[in-house]
């Protein structure tokens, strides 16, 4: 568990430091990116606390997600509809949804230890 | 039900047992893609914010024209406030005498009245080539007519009227079926002449004669010629003034400094 963060971090350290930046008409496909992969981010975690984590199901669910959010934003603008805001909607979503059993599981095993 | 949790956490501990040194790998890489992605988006919008790329000397500039804009708007205060205690010291018979002359200066201001002073006519009249080839009568255009009136207000105009049209700040001039209206009414074709009044009339010619005006005349065939004049009256502007369109402008427009 710990690696991961570690790695997080690395990667977030290494980002500023390099000061890449792309062109703001790529910005939009990089936030629909950014919220597709904390969705794939938390979706693990979740299963990895109920004990249902499949790491090929991750790791295809990470870059299946991020391209596909991609992909529907690059229709959208090609269509002039804003489909990215499906992609932001439901991502959105299902980060909450994660996030709130995330919640919960850590509330009931930190009761659970306490009893104990 | 807390059984059942207490075995999930178990099973979920024993899996994360199980998840091997490849899968930590792959999944630490993917959590570092994740925070690399978030350090760009993050980097991208912090540098959208325009950074001012102006030099000292253009700064300079600004800061000189700021400077004068702020110079009239306080010359502007103190006129006003030096009319308004005039007002205030008169009595009433007075204060009407007053208030009258100020609205005769500011009609005269606005060009409602007629004028004379010295100054310049500008006349636009057609250039004929000597050749024999075939010539149509140069006709006059409305931009051509605004390209010239805004160069002689550049010069330092005070009033000016075309033919019998007195120019106002609202003036209108432009191409109607092919003719040139000014004021809502046509000017005739060429020749035409443009009475000009200022404090500085020789000034103003040798300005006329330098000024590239006088080549976009010259493309279309036609020549100007300038001549002083120590007596000029302009016409009054004699239809109403309709301010009916025009608004207060809020903001600043774009790209204006």
């Amino acid at each position: 568990m710990l690696l991961p963060a570690l790695f997080l971090i690395l990667g977030l350290v290494l980002g500023l430091l390099t000061n890449i930046t792309i062109p703001e008409v790529y910005s939009n496909y990089l936030s629909i990116a950014v919220l597709a992969a904390l969705d794939t981010l938390f979706g693990g975690m979740r299963s990895q606390l109920e004990g249902k984590f499949n790491q090929s199901v991750f790791i295809s669910g990470f870059f299946f997600n991020v391209s596909l959010a991609a992909f529907l934003a690059f229709i959208g603008v090609q269509l002039g509809i804003d489909l990215y805001l499906a992609a932001i909607f439901a991502f959105g979503v299902r980060l909450f949804h994660n996030l709130a059993i995330i919640r919960r599981i850590m509330l009931e095993k930190f009761q659970f230890r306490k009893k104990e | 039900m807390k059984e059942s949790h207490k075995l999930r956490w178990k099973q979920g501990n024993c899996d994360e047992m199980k998840l091997s040194n490849k899968g930590k790998i792959w999944i630490s890489s993917i959590c570092f893609i994740i925070g690399f992605m978030i350090a760009i988006l993050f980097e991208t919008n912090q540098s959208v914010e325009l950074r001012d790329t102006r030099d000292s000397w253009e700064i300079r500039t600004a800061l000189q024209q700021e400077q004068e804009i702020q110079q009239n708007l306080y010359n502007e205060i103190a006129a006003s406030e030096a009319l308004l205690q005039e007002y205030e010291k008169q009595p009433e018979r007075q204060q009407m005498e007053s208030l009258t002359e100020s609205i005769e200066l500011l009609k005269e201001q606005a060009g409602l009245t007629e004028i004379q002073g010295s100054g310049v006519i500008v006349t636009l009249q057609p250039i004929f080539q000597m050749d024999d080839s075939y010539q149509e009568y140069p006709e006059l255009t409305a931009e051509l007519l605004q390209f010239l009136i805004n160069q002689l207000n550049d010069y330092g105009a005070a009033h000016m009227a075309i033919e019998q049209e007195r120019l106002i700040n609202i003036t209108p001039i432009r191409n109607v079926n092919g003719r040139v209206y000014v004021n809502n009414s046509p000017i005739g074709s060429l020749p035409v002449e443009i009475y000009v009044l200022t404090d500085d009339p020789e000034r103003m010619i040798n300005h006329i004669e330098v000024s590239e005006s006088n080549d976009y005349f010259a493309l279309e065939n036609m020549e100007i010629i300038t001549e002083q004049v120590t007596e000029l009256v302009l016409p009054k502007f004699d239809e109403t003034i309709d301010l009916g369109g025009l608004d207060v402008l809020e903001s600043q427009e774009e790209g204006e400094s």
